[in-house]
């Protein structure tokens, strides 16, 4: 496990402690315990659960970046069915 | 100062724009019909003109009347990645990267389309674009500090020991060349791999490599002349009137060289930065005249230490991964602030910045965004900013961007930098409160994660649209019909 400073929105923010604690102090970072191994883009800080979410958990970085593909791909068929729609109405 | 107002005996300088403009492409996610092109201003008003499409009997083709990409036997070489999340993209998958962080820097032709301040855009052709003078050797365009309100219009290429004079971004004919080796104090590394030059000062800083690889052995130029490279027929007459050459060697360790930026301050400090993988560094030098010729150590002269980026990085491109991911460096409309950037997420989305102060490169922060999907390109903007790098669909929702700026007047690197930003509402970017809306940040070790700023914009389509941030050629003549106002 390591440390990870988030942004107040969840978003990664910085790896580095002096720079994490720096931010902490002023009030723009929320200090967090991440598993090993994992990505930065792939993580975020649920501020309303105050947990840390991994995105595609349980998979490596080749796994999480077929899950995104995926992921992108189905919202493009859910955007283009929206599409078509907002034109027929 | 002498710059090239003085030289014009007080006229207005013909290079300088009024305050940024920029362009945005809206559509439906196809691609294929709605089009909607606008150009704004840095206040968000409406300044380009109308324009009309006509399409044929299937929306699949694009609309000719603009001269974009439909022009292409397959009819859609960029056209359906305009919605492109930038995560499958290989560096030959040359279609996808229109609205990559890559796509514009301080000069003012953009990588992947040309538009013009009166909302004509047309896409490059890809066909070629492995030959194209951006995509192989942008890397070796000098890096500007100007006078406010300009950008680039003369364009210096350094490689080896030679600089060319190039007329933009295309592969045509050297306007001049000039082999400077008989200026150079030490020639053991003969790559030139970053080149700085600030109009004020008429000073050129060089790196020269071992190679264009992987060399860490650097040998450092720091050439003062009495003659404004700006203002120079030919490069030779920069040479010419050399006042000061000296040098330092060091020993700067990348896996790229291409990636290195030289930001040569208006107080002779000087910030040396490079992006390269995950890594990304940056420290200010002293580049002052100490006496000529003398060598002193790399050491001797540098600001504290190398201060790796501070912000959050993950698996990104860089040189090494192909030439068009070179490090960047863009200045603010006053030219008091700079950046160098990079991306944050593999081909394009997010960004990995430091910001300095051009009066004092020793005043620096990291810039950080990390969004690994739906990028768009960062833009000058205002009198000491930037915007972009979001293209969310804005399907029943408006338009957002990244939006930052800075103090003009703050250039003291033993004091926090000020930074102001936006956010998703009125009410908090003018708060019911005596606080300041942005951050803070220590100097050197501080990092800053910019927050999305929603304007009144639409997309540019009802339903489903990923809207391209779009950089211009040219943003009116300053103080001029031809200029948006700005306010001042």
């Amino acid at each position: 496990m390591a440390i990870y400073y988030f942004t107040n929105a969840g978003e990664p923010c910085t790896p580095f402690e002096e720079t994490g604690e720096d931010l902490m102090k002023k009030g723009l970072a929320i200090k967090a315990t991440v598993p090993d191994g994992i990505e930065a883009w792939r993580l975020s800080y649920d501020t309303a659960a105050k947990a840390v979410v991994v995105y595609a958990d349980g998979q490596d970085e080749a796994g999480a970046l077929t899950q995104q593909q995926t992921d992108v791909a189905a919202q493009k068929v859910t955007d283009d069915a929206k599409d078509i729609a907002d034109r027929e109405a | 100062m002498a710059n090239l107002s003085s030289y014009l005996g007080g006229q207005s300088d013909p290079r300088k724009e009024g305050l940024p403009l920029f362009g945005l492409w809206g559509q439906e996610s196809g691609g294929n019909h709605n089009t909607n092109f606008r150009i704004f201003d840095s206040g968000f008003k409406n300044v380009g003109s109308p324009w009309g499409g006509a399409t044929g009997t299937t929306s699949n083709y694009r609309y000719g009347i603009m001269g974009d990409a439909s022009h292409a036997y397959s009819m859609s070489d960029h056209g359906t990645d305009f919605n492109s999340n930038h995560t499958t993209e290989s560096y030959t998958s040359y279609t996808n990267y229109c609205k990559s962080v890559y796509q514009i820097d301080q000069y003012p032709h953009a990588f992947y389309y040309t538009a013009s301040r009166n909302g004509h855009c047309s896409w490059q052709s890809y066909h070629q674009i492995t030959s194209s003078f951006e995509y192989t050797v942008g890397w070796t365009k000098l890096n500007m500090v100007l006078p406010e309100g300009n950008r680039p219009r003369r364009m210096f290429c350094n490689r080896r020991n030679s600089m060319r004079e190039k007329s933009g971004n295309n592969s045509c004919a050297s306007i001049d060349h000039y082999d400077y080796t008989s200026h150079l104090l030490e020639t053991t590394n003969d790559y030139a791999t970053g080149t700085g030059y600030n109009e004020k000062t008429k000073t050129l800083v060089m790196i020269h490599s071992g190679g264009e690889g992987d060399s860490a052995a650097k040998t450092i130029h720091i050439f003062k002349s009495g003659k404004n490279l700006m203002t120079c027929k030919k490069i030779k007459e920069f040479f010419d009137e050399l006042t000061s050459v000296e040098y330092f060697t060091d020993s700067w360790a990348l896996p790229n060289n291409k990636n290195w930026c030289v930001v040569v301050g208006n107080n002779d400090w000087v910030g040396f930065g490079a992006k390269t993988g995950n890594t990304k560094k940056y420290c200010a030098f002293d580049c002052s005249v100490k006496g000529v010729g003398q060598n002193l150590t790399g050491a001797s002269r540098r600001y504290l230490d190398w201060q790796d980026f501070a912000g959050s990085v993950t698996t990104s491109y860089s040189a090494e991964n192909g030439n068009q991911y070179y490090t960047r460096f863009n200045t603010t409309w006053d030219g008091k602030w700079g950046m160098i950037f990079s991306s944050y997420y593999y081909y394009g989305p997010g960004i990995n910045a430091f910001a300095m102060s051009l009066e004092n490169p020793r005043k620096f922060i990291s810039i950080n965004q990390t969004k690994s999907a739906y990028p768009n390109p960062y833009v000058a903007w205002g009198r000491t900013g930037f915007h972009g790098g979001d293209s969310d669909n804005t399907d029943s929702t408006s338009w957002q961007t990244y939006s930052f700026s800075f103090d003009p007047t703050d250039s003291d690197h033993t004091v926090d930098t000020t930074v102001y930003m936006g956010s998703s509402s009125g009410e908090a970017t003018v708060p019911d409160s005596n606080s300041h809306v942005g951050g803070s940040y220590t100097n050197k070790t501080g990092s800053c994660s910019l927050t999305e700023s929603y304007t009144q914009l639409t997309g540019g389509f009802n339903s489903t649209c990923y809207p391209v941030l779009i950089g211009l050629n040219w943003w009116g003549a300053y103080g001029t019909a031809d200029q948006s106002y700005g306010g001042q």
